[in-house]
């Protein structure tokens, strides 16, 4: 296997009981590179995660984290990641400083010194008592332990949940810093806008297996455009109907409208033969392709998961 | 530094250090209490009386047949009854949340993520549980020794501590079960609950006991009897029944350090 990869999912499959979570989910993240990893609720995002922390244990088929079995890599392994879990439990007495200083001890001392300076930066009172904190700033608490001691591969799930817009930035900087020096971010979220600014590539993930997995530069192009073409006079369908690159051709009197994937040409020369007074084109939000996923219907994706559970036995 | 070598350990020993101070009082004062009325209660004559008035079988399960003798009068009061209760909630109760309950409401969750591995944080947890018992046995068997000396009490001290040792493993092994099926199930309630059942059936099979033909066969079953059974406020150390009693605890032990690494987390 080659070291560039520094999560790999192969076939997992994760059941919790009778419910099948993960319905054999490949997945490659490279090193360096920020994956966001996207899907709507209950898709299976932290279940996967939660199996590359080791806190769950597959159901069958494989995944590694820097090239080695979550299991078998063990605290040595964990050394080397930095993990904000989606439901961040904190509670008791001790004040969030003596906290981090408590999580700092379990990784020998790795992190201590920059536990104040990102606190600073986040705007955490180190000396308020964890149980008192906002659901904010417990979160700030997370990501101060999951950055501290700087390590090569962080594993966060919907990280920027409870944080304010504001906050929010900071913390995508904090991510763009993090690779910056060479480390992996996997990042999951609900909303694609969440990571896109910061995220190369993106994997979409709906019950329990990736629908999706690409560039956000590409993504961008599938979700092509939305174009309104006005004419002077009624058109007929047929015309535009077969057209290449269009979808979702649709005619009221004398308005079309559909969505462009791809080059125009054709579009452009099917409408120069009538006479067009007005013509718009607008980027679709890559948030409306992500959409589509969403809607995709599940008889779909069931047939898909079956085959996947299949191959997994 | 201790907080270096054991990081578990030592924060949650000092997250808890109220609670177990609070504890520590708490055990204290009440025990001590009990010795005190030793010369107005045990030794005076209204006692005598109340427990000839009682229906005899009521006094064997009870075990207050010899609550007029000095021995009698504390395994009634203190080591038969107040300072395994009293324990036995807190260890149950330490041993549910140390692991199941930690789990169950996700503060586990961090911890490990950590670069710590999971049978070094079950064995830290577990001995946060030891440490703590201990201490609490101790300090209880500490006021119970001033006490008896103070009042007067013809006890000898070497058996105190002999009943006291037993009454520690007692108190550990039930509090290991419940910790113990918290790393089997990860379940909270289930931890509290089985082991509070057990804890409760053994102290009932020992008081039938008593009360029945075919008593001794039943003692073999409860732990409260290996306990007392042997009567070590007389006769002092009894290895058999501490090898017993102590045996609870290592199986349990053995049983959460194995399972939990085995398992889910947090399902
Ligand atoms: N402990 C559990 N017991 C049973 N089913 C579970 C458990 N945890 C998760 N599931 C189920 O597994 C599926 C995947 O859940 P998961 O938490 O991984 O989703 P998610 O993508 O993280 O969702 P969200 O965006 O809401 O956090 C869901 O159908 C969920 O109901
Ligand atoms: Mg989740």
């Amino acid at each position: 296997m080659t070291t560039d990869v520094v999560i790999r999912t192969h076939a997992l499959v994760k059941d919790y009981g009778r419910t099948r979570a993960l319905a054999g989910l490949d997945l490659e993240v490279r090193r360096g590179e920020i994956f966001g990893f996207i899907g709507p609720n209950g898709a299976g995002k932290s279940t996967t995660i939660r199996v590359l922390l080791d806190l769950l244990r597959p159901t069958a088929g494989r995944a590694e984290v820097l090239g080695q079995d979550p299991r078998a890599g063990g605290a040595a392994l964990r050394a080397r990641i930095g993990y904000l879990p989606g439901e961040l439990a904190l509670k008791g007495r001790q004040t969030a400083g003596s906290l981090l200083q408590t999580l700092a001890r379990l990784r020998g001392g790795a992190g201590a010194k920059r536990i104040r300076p990102l606190a600073e930066r986040f705007g955490l009172d180190l000396e308020r008592p964890i149980r008192g904190l906002s659901k904010g700033n417990k979160q700030k608490v997370g990501v101060v332990q999951a950055f501290m001691h700087e390590p090569e591969l962080l594993i966060l799930d919907e990280p920027t949940s409870g944080l304010d817009p504001l906050l929010q930035r900071e913390f995508l900087e904090l991510v763009l810093e993090a690779r910056a020096r060479g480390a992996t971010v996997f990042m999951s979220s609900h909303v694609l806008s969440e990571v896109e600014d910061v995220a190369a590539r993106v994997g979409i993930i709906r019950q329990g297996q990736m629908v999706d997995v690409d560039d956000v530069a590409t993504l961008r192009h599938h979700a092509g455009q939305l174009i309104t073409l006005t004419f002077a006079e009624p058109v007929g369908p047929e015309a535009f109907a077969a057209l290449p690159a269009v979808e979702n051709l649709s005619l009221e009197g004398c308005t079309l409208r559909c969505l462009l994937h791809g080059e125009p040409d054709a579009l452009l020369k099917a409408a120069a033969r009538h006479h067009v007074v007005a013509w718009s084109a607008e980027n679709r939000e890559l948030e409306d392709l992500f959409l589509d996923y969403y809607r995709v219907p599940p008889e779909e994706l069931d047939s898909a998961a079956e085959e996947a559970s299949a191959h997994a036995r | 530094m201790l907080a270096d070598r054991l990081p578990v350990l030592s924060s949650l020993l000092r997250e808890r250090r109220r609670s177990l101070v609070l504890w520590a009082i708490a055990l204290a004062a009440i025990n001590a209490t009990y010795v005190a009325f030793w010369p107005a209660m045990g030794a005076g004559e209204e006692m005598q009386a109340l427990v000839e008035n009682m229906p005899e079988g009521l006094v064997q399960a009870l075990g207050y047949d010899a609550i007029g003798t000095p021995t009698g009068y504390l395994e009634s009061t203190v080591f038969g009854l107040l300072a395994p209760a009293l324990l036995l909630v807190f260890a149950i109760g330490a041993g549910a949340r140390l692991l199941a309950g930690e789990e169950e409401d996700g503060t586990l969750e961090l911890e490990l993520a950590h670069p710590i591995a999971r049978r070094r944080v079950v064995a830290e947890r577990l001995g946060t549980l030891v440490v703590t018992v201990v201490a609490l046995v101790a300090v209880t068997t500490a006021v119970v020794l001033a006490l008896v000396a103070a009042v007067d009490m013809d006890v000898a001290a070497s058996a105190i501590v002999a009943t006291a040792a037993g009454l520690l493993l007692l108190v550990l092994g039930f509090g290991l079960v419940a910790f113990g099926l918290g790393a089997l199930t990860g379940r909270h309630g289930v931890a509290l609950g089985v082991a509070g059942g057990l804890a409760v059936l053994a102290y009932v099979t020992d008081a039938l006991a008593a009360l029945v033909d075919w008593g001794r066969w039943l003692e073999a079953f409860s732990p409260f009897s290996w306990y007392l059974g042997p009567d070590p406020l007389t006769t002092g150390w009894h290895a058999g029944s501490l090898a017993a009693l102590a045996a609870i605890s290592v199986v349990a032990a053995l049983v959460a350090l194995v399972a939990f690494d085995r398992r889910d987390v947090g399902v």
